[in-house]
């Protein structure tokens, strides 16, 4: 007779309890460790950090939200934070305003049918967002350095020499030139991303639309734009995500004290700073827990607009 | 001996009940073919005697050896996949070849096996081919092939031959018919099709949602369907059903007034409500027999040797009658529908067999 | 693109960008392999045989520890691939075949670290890396990294054991295989070209990465060659020979993988695993 264990247990014939339990641990133990270990902990363990300051002696001692409230109103932690928050604002802005519909207007362009040389344009285009950030980075400090003078050649060309300036030196404009170079090279994820949606849309619904009288350009407004809605929704929350934990540009560029006076300074950058120190301050781990917490509070915040708001309303779209 | 019991077997996901006290019994050597609408289990069945699935309850035997907690390779049972689910990354032999590695067969047994089964199924000039290298009709001898190696006491086929088209499907047909033939096997084997169902099997098993309706000789189903479920489900097209009330003196009056005069089986009491069962294929059209019913003719569909005739009743109902050669009649015109007492089945209010 | 008008128009702004997107790249390999007053002369004209030089490359390769990092980057990065794609495979076939309680929540668990990057734990890493003495170390930087590539690879990896018809593994259970062996003689070459594009994906930002090598192994001959190169860069900043020929040897490698790979990544891309 086949007990109720066979009937509601594993749905494995002839193999016991005990083994089908081995064979799970077998199978999902060296992940879920690992990354419980090195991933889910240490977040964790940053909020609890974020909780506790330390003490002169060097002890740590339970501040409930206290670092929180430090961080957010006693001016010498909040006037550096919400500068980085405000940059980092702009730096989210500048990538949706710049990155997303160049890489929108790419994909497009890309997608038409008929297109020649597609994959080559496709490949060459995508090619900086493969390379690391640190290469970018000074790649770009060397054309637009004055001492080399690519740039302003480059202007001149066009008559507009006197355009020039030392735009990652100046305070007024070091932020969007950092801002445009991260453009520059991460507009192949938002294209890509765009362009496979793109791909996806049935043939037969743009003949539609033709045989409705609408011309290329209106369909692509009209019907497949609404179709990809939710792959536009997808764009605009990595971008968040990434941008709110950017950090390797900034730092190869200006370093960790991020531009002239601060000027470039995003959370990543403030977070690396507080935590390790350098030559204004000494490392504090507390409050690098309590930025940690609030980048992540942030990009939580983030998340859950895009499920709640924009995932909801677009599921209807979905074919 | 590798004769297959199953008593009171029951399996159920979550809730829902999907084979509820199934009794069945494959004698050995012989070839049951399950048969049943779709969703109404035959697939789990065969995969809970396979031991893919774990069952709630009841008994499996095989060869008289109870196989309830064994796991499928244990059990001495062969299985070829609808999909026939060939191993993509392997070529032919070793598709054949693999369950017997992991036996820790002998390699010199394994050639002589794969060998073997090559050359009954004519596979030896594809044995270095991959699957995707070969014809459906190919990878399906393949399938069987990798069965047959394993040389198990019961072979069981969910849906083989559903994948191949028409003409392949009978000559598969065919040379499965005769490989049971040749190794003597016991098969179970779950089909669609009411051909294969018929010319295979010495047994029929009819299941419907989870229970077995009746087990039997094709033969015996066709002629006497234990209820309304097996008789329609047998044939095709499908046996007409009309409902009637027994009347004074054992004649039988339809809904429209049409009256028929026959020999009811005993158990029939005046007043009670019967259905009336015929077969398309025994119903001649403007012919002679003992019964016969009149209405007009809605459409014939020709096929050309025979064709169906689609006849409207008075009451509304459509009845749908076999006709031979191409008949003058034509639509609106009204046709007499004939046929023989001994091809009426009575059903009871419950559906059961009546005599 | 009916129109030839139209269509060259497109191409016109297709080129434009391209050229954008490649023209800093270029500058910098071209200028690697000239002398310093070509470099600063005609930054735009290619090396001619009285303009080339390669005294930047011979600075960057007398620099002997830059072939060590090729090989820490090469092992950091190597580890993570195989750790990742072994105990993401297994997980994601553990999720998608066997029934357990858990099974949901386990998922949904995973499903955290897709989104919340491992970053922001960076405090309570390093503690923990220091406590296992593994700081400088490479093992801490693969660990670390197959954690933070471990949940996206299970998810991509489980939407393609679950494309493996069932009927296939349970033919295997036919044939007397164990779970384990099916695990490993059905499924795992089965998803291969899966596994492959994980492979890529998470190269990448593995190889690219500064922030992990600058906090869990700066120093100590460990560093991997981004973090190299970018010391090295700050070491000669004046030199610009130095510094195009090391930007150059950062580039040159990552540019060949990406053309022998970049099929396998668009493919990877436009086929949906990552949505
Ligand atoms: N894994 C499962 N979980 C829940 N229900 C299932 C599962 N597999 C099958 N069922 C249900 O069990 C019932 C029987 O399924 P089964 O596959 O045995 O039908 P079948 O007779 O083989 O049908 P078909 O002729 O279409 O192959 C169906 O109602 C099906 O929905
Ligand atoms: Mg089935």
């Amino acid at each position: 007779m086949a007990d109720a264990k066979a009937g509601a247990g594993n749905a494995i014939v002839g193999m016991g309890r005990g083994s089908y339990a081995m064979l799970l641990v077998f199978f999902l133990g060296p992940a879920v460790v690992i990354y419980t270990v090195f991933s889910i902990y240490p977040l964790l363990a940053t909020i609890f950090n974020s909780l506790y300051l330390r003490q002169p002696d060097g002890a740590y001692i339970f501040n409930g939200l206290g670092n929180f409230q430090t961080l957010l109103t006693d001016t010498t932690w909040s006037a550096p934070f919400w500068n980085a928050f405000r940059n980092n604002c702009y730096f989210f802005l500048i990538h949706m305003l710049v990155q997303n519909p160049i890489g929108l207007a790419l994909a497009a362009m890309l997608s038409l049918p008929r297109l020649r040389f597609r994959a080559t344009y496709r490949t060459l285009i995508f090619m900086p967002t493969m390379l690391s950030v640190v290469i970018i980075g000074f790649t770009w400090q060397l054309i637009l350095s004055p001492l080399w003078g690519i740039s302003k050649m480059f202007l001149n060309a066009f008559g507009l020499g006197f355009l020039f300036a030392p735009w990652l030196g100046q305070e007024s404009t070091a932020l969007i030139t950092v801002s445009l170079i991260s453009v520059w090279q991460f507009v192949g994820i938002p294209m890509i991303l765009i362009y496979t949606a793109l791909l996806a849309i049935p043939e037969e619904l743009i003949d539609a639309a033709t045989v409705d009288g609408l011309n290329q350009f209106q369909a692509f407004i009209w019907v497949k734009l609404p179709l990809i809605f939710p792959t536009i929704g997808l764009v605009s929350v990595l971008t968040f995500v990434n941008n709110f934990n950017a950090f390797d540009l900034i730092y190869a560029m200006k370093g960790a004290l991020a531009g002239p006076n601060f000027s470039a300074d995003i959370m990543g950058t403030l977070f690396y700073r507080t935590f390790f120190g350098n030559q204004l301050q000494l490392g504090d781990l507390s409050m690098g827990s309590t930025i940690a917490t609030m980048m992540f509070l942030i990009i939580l915040i983030g998340i859950m607009c895009y499920l709640f708001l924009i995932q909801r309303r677009m599921q209807r779209y979905s074919f | 001996m590798s004769e297959v019991k199953i008593e009171k077997l029951c399996k159920s996901y979550g809730p829902v009940e999907v084979l509820k006290d199934i009794d069945l019994t494959v004698e050995d050597g012989s070839f049951v073919v399950l048969v049943g609408p779709s969703g109404c289990g035959k697939s789990t069945l065969l995969r809970s005697i396979a031991g893919l699935e774990p069952v709630n309850s009841g008994n499996m035997t095989i060869g008289g050896k109870q196989v309830n907690d064994l796991p499928p390779a244990q059990r001495e049972i062969a299985m070829v996949f609808q999909s026939y689910a060939l191993y993509p990354h392997m070529d032919v032999y070793n598709n054949m070849a693999f369950g017997l590695k992991f036996a820790k067969t002998p390699k010199a047994e394994i050639d002589a096996r794969v060998n073997e089964a090559a050359r009954i199924l004519q596979l030896e000039p594809l044995l270095k081919r991959r699957p995707r290298e070969l014809s459906g009709g190919q990878r399906q001898r393949v399938a069987i092939g990798r069965a047959i190696v394993r040389k198990p006491q019961v072979f069981l086929f969910d849906e083989p031959l559903s994948n191949l088209d028409a003409a392949l499907r009978i000559n598969t047909r065919v040379e499965i018919a005769k490989l049971h033939k040749m190794l003597k096997a016991t098969i179970m084997y779950v089909t669609h099709d009411q051909v294969e169902a018929m010319t295979l099997a010495d047994k029929i098993v009819v299941m419907n949602n989870g229970r077995v309706e009746q087990a039997g000789r094709p033969l015996e189903l066709y002629y006497k369907p234990n209820n309304l479920f097996v008789a329609g489900f047998i044939g095709s097209p499908a046996m007409n059903f009309l409902p009637a009330q027994v009347k004074k003196g054992g004649t039988l009056a339809l809904s429209d007034g049409q009256e028929l005069k026959a020999t009811l089986p005993s158990s029939c009491k005046t007043g009670d409500s019967v259905t009336l069962g015929f077969r398309p294929e025994h119903m001649t059209l403007g012919g002679t027999g003992n019964f016969a019913l009149t209405g007009t003719v809605d459409i014939i569909e020709r096929l050309g040797e025979s064709g169906f005739a689609h006849v409207r009743l008075p009451s509304g109902q459509t009845i749908i009658a076999e006709v031979r050669g191409d008949p003058r009649t034509s639509s609106g015109q009204s046709a007499k529908l004939t046929f023989n007492a001994e091809n009426l089945h009575i059903f009871n209010a419950e559906g059961r067999r009546l005599g | 693109m009916r129109k030839p008008a139209s269509a060259i128009a497109v191409h016109g702004i297709l080129i434009l960008y391209t050229a954008l997107a490649l023209f800093p790249i270029i500058l910098v390999i071209m200028n690697s392999f000239k002398a310093r007053k070509a470099i600063f002369g005609a930054p735009l004209a290619l090396p001619t045989p009285s303009t080339f030089s390669l005294i930047g490359y011979d600075k960057v390769f007398g620099d002997s520890s830059i072939v060590s990092y090729y090989l820490n980057s090469i092992t950091a990065t190597g580890g993570t691939i195989f750790f990742t794609l072994l105990f993401g495979a297994m997980a994601a076939w553990a999720l998608t075949e066997y029934k357990f309680r858990w099974n949901t929540l386990l998922t949904l668990f995973l499903a955290v670290g897709i989104m919340v990057p491992i970053r922001l734990g960076s405090v309570a890493i390093i503690q923990l890396i220091v406590e296992l003495n593994l700081i400088n170390t490479l093992t801490a930087l693969i660990l670390v990294y197959t954690a933070q590539n471990l949940p996206l690879s299970i998810f991509i990896l489980s939407e393609f054991i679950a494309q493996i018809p069932k009927d296939l593994r349970e033919a295997g259970r036919c044939d007397g295989l164990s779970e384990y062996s099916i695990f490993f003689y059905i499924v795992l070459p089965l998803i291969r070209p899966a596994m492959a594009t994980v492979a890529v994906f998470t190269m990448i930002p593995v190889w690219n990465d500064l922030w992990f090598p600058l906090l869990l192994a700066p120093t100590g001959g460990k560093q991997t060659i981004t973090l190299g190169i970018q010391q090295f860069l700050g070491q000669y900043i004046t030199d610009w020979n130095a510094v195009l020929s090391a930007l150059s040897t950062a580039i040159i490698p990552v540019l060949i993988l990406y053309v022998v790979f970049s099929r396998q990544l668009i493919r990877g891309l436009t086929s949906g695993a990552v949505k």
